[in-house]
């Protein structure tokens, strides 16, 4: 059983076919350049032969996720909040900003508190898909979902992540 | 002679080899790397600020539920979270989720350029000083980290909107916007700098913002 997967990083792939000599299954050699994970045993041959360091060896099963103290989290939940609230606002301004300058600069505005949110909730516990905040978040809504929401999505989800860590409300 | 340095990304104005002192630079000056304001140089060597004993930070708040535009972020962070892991399904999957979330955000009402600018600063005087000293107390680097670049990417967009607000359209005309697709850096200039000053990610990591189509 494969415990990793090699991929191939296209910005630093230059192209000298190692990777092509080497593997056993043939999994590099792909018209679209990335390797086939179906014939990829994990053996990493490839990855090691490649000059341009191209290759990486992306493991399958990753460990729990740091525990965070809840001072932290509550926090940066606060912050969060602020952040949310400012994305949604630039939103709306740039949607009736009548200049072209002003749409740009607030549409800057939206997707760089965005990019800031996200970092603060990964940090916030939400690291990890496997973790089990994300699993108890999925099932919560799942349980409880809101109108409209897209329950299937989140089934999908949770059957193919597996949780890995144990669950305070396991099931 | 002074050296001052930039807050965002370390510029150092040294006055032993400029032809002006930093305080004759006119307030439209901004850092030649990563265009931040005069605002936000300090004076090298500068004694810490005697930090005078801080007013309790708010408690926090009880636990709640997440906001529907929080719960967009979440998603959208673990959808990056499964493309970084190559799992493209999953990655469209929370993608899904997130923009269901984000088009189930309530509006705000009245929104206005000075109530953005005004909760900008307030995570800039109370988020994240309370936030970085929850987090130095718990060892916590991690958030320590997200509080450098947050803070600096914060305090970069009080300027650029604050400067937006002074001065108008003339202060983007002909000139791009543009957004470091990895810490949320906003550089506005016709070409970003070949690292992010930020998170120092490389140039091509940067978006360019289009106007309306």
């Amino acid at each position: 059983m494969a415990t990793r997967i090699a991929v191939r990083n296209l910005r630093l792939c230059t192209k000298d076919c190692l990777c092509l000599y080497v593997c056993p299954t043939g999994a590099t050699d792909t018209e679209n350049s990335i390797i086939d994970t179906e014939k990829c045993l994990g053996c990493g041959v490839c990855a090691d032969a490649c000059p341009g360091g191209a290759i990486s060896m992306v493991p399958l099963d990753y460990p729990p996720q740091q525990k965070k103290e809840e001072a932290v989290v509550g926090r940066a939940k606060m912050l969060a909040r602020s952040k949310a609230s400012q994305e949604q606002t630039a939103r709306q301004l740039a949607e009736s900003a009548g200049t072209d300058g002003l749409y740009r600069l607030l549409k800057a505005v939206e997707k760089s508190v965005r990019l800031v949110n996200e970092d603060l909730l990964r940090e916030a516990g939400y690291m990890l898909p496997q973790s089990a905040n994300t699993h108890a978040l999925l099932q919560a809504l799942i349980e409880a979902p809101p109108v409209g929401f897209p329950v299937e999505a989140a089934r999908e989800l949770l059957t193919r992540i597996p949780c890995n860590e144990p669950t305070a409300t396991t099931k | 002679m002074q050296k001052w340095i930039c807050g965002i990304c370390g510029y150092i104005y040294d006055e032993a080899k400029a032809d002006i002192p930093f305080a004759d630079l006119p307030d439209s000056w901004v850092c030649p790397l990563c265009r931040a304001p005069k605002s936000a140089f300090s004076p090298e060597k500068a004694p810490a600020p005697a930090r005078a004993p801080q007013t309790p930070p708010a408690p926090i708040e009880e636990q709640r539920e997440l906001s529907a535009g929080e719960l967009s972020a979440v998603c959208s962070n673990l959808a990056r979270g499964c493309e970084k892991q190559y799992k493209d399904r999953e990655a469209a999957l929370f993608r899904e989720l997130a923009d269901f979330f984000a088009a189930g955000a309530p509006p705000v009402e009245n929104p206005d350029l000075d109530g953005l600018i005004a909760l900008i600063r307030q995570d800039l005087e109370e988020g994240y000083p309370a936030l970085n000293g929850a987090a130095v107390a718990a060892s916590d680097r991690g958030t320590q980290r997200i509080c450098v670049w947050g803070e600096k990417v914060t305090r970069m967009l009080d300027s650029l909107l604050t400067r937006y607000r002074s001065e108008g359209e003339a202060f983007l005309k002909n000139t791009q916007v543009w957004v470091c697709t990895v810490c949320g850096f906003v550089y506005v200039g016709n070409t970003p700098s070949e690292i992010c000053p930020v998170c120092k990610v490389p140039a091509w990591k940067f978006e360019k913002i289009e106007g309306r189509a």
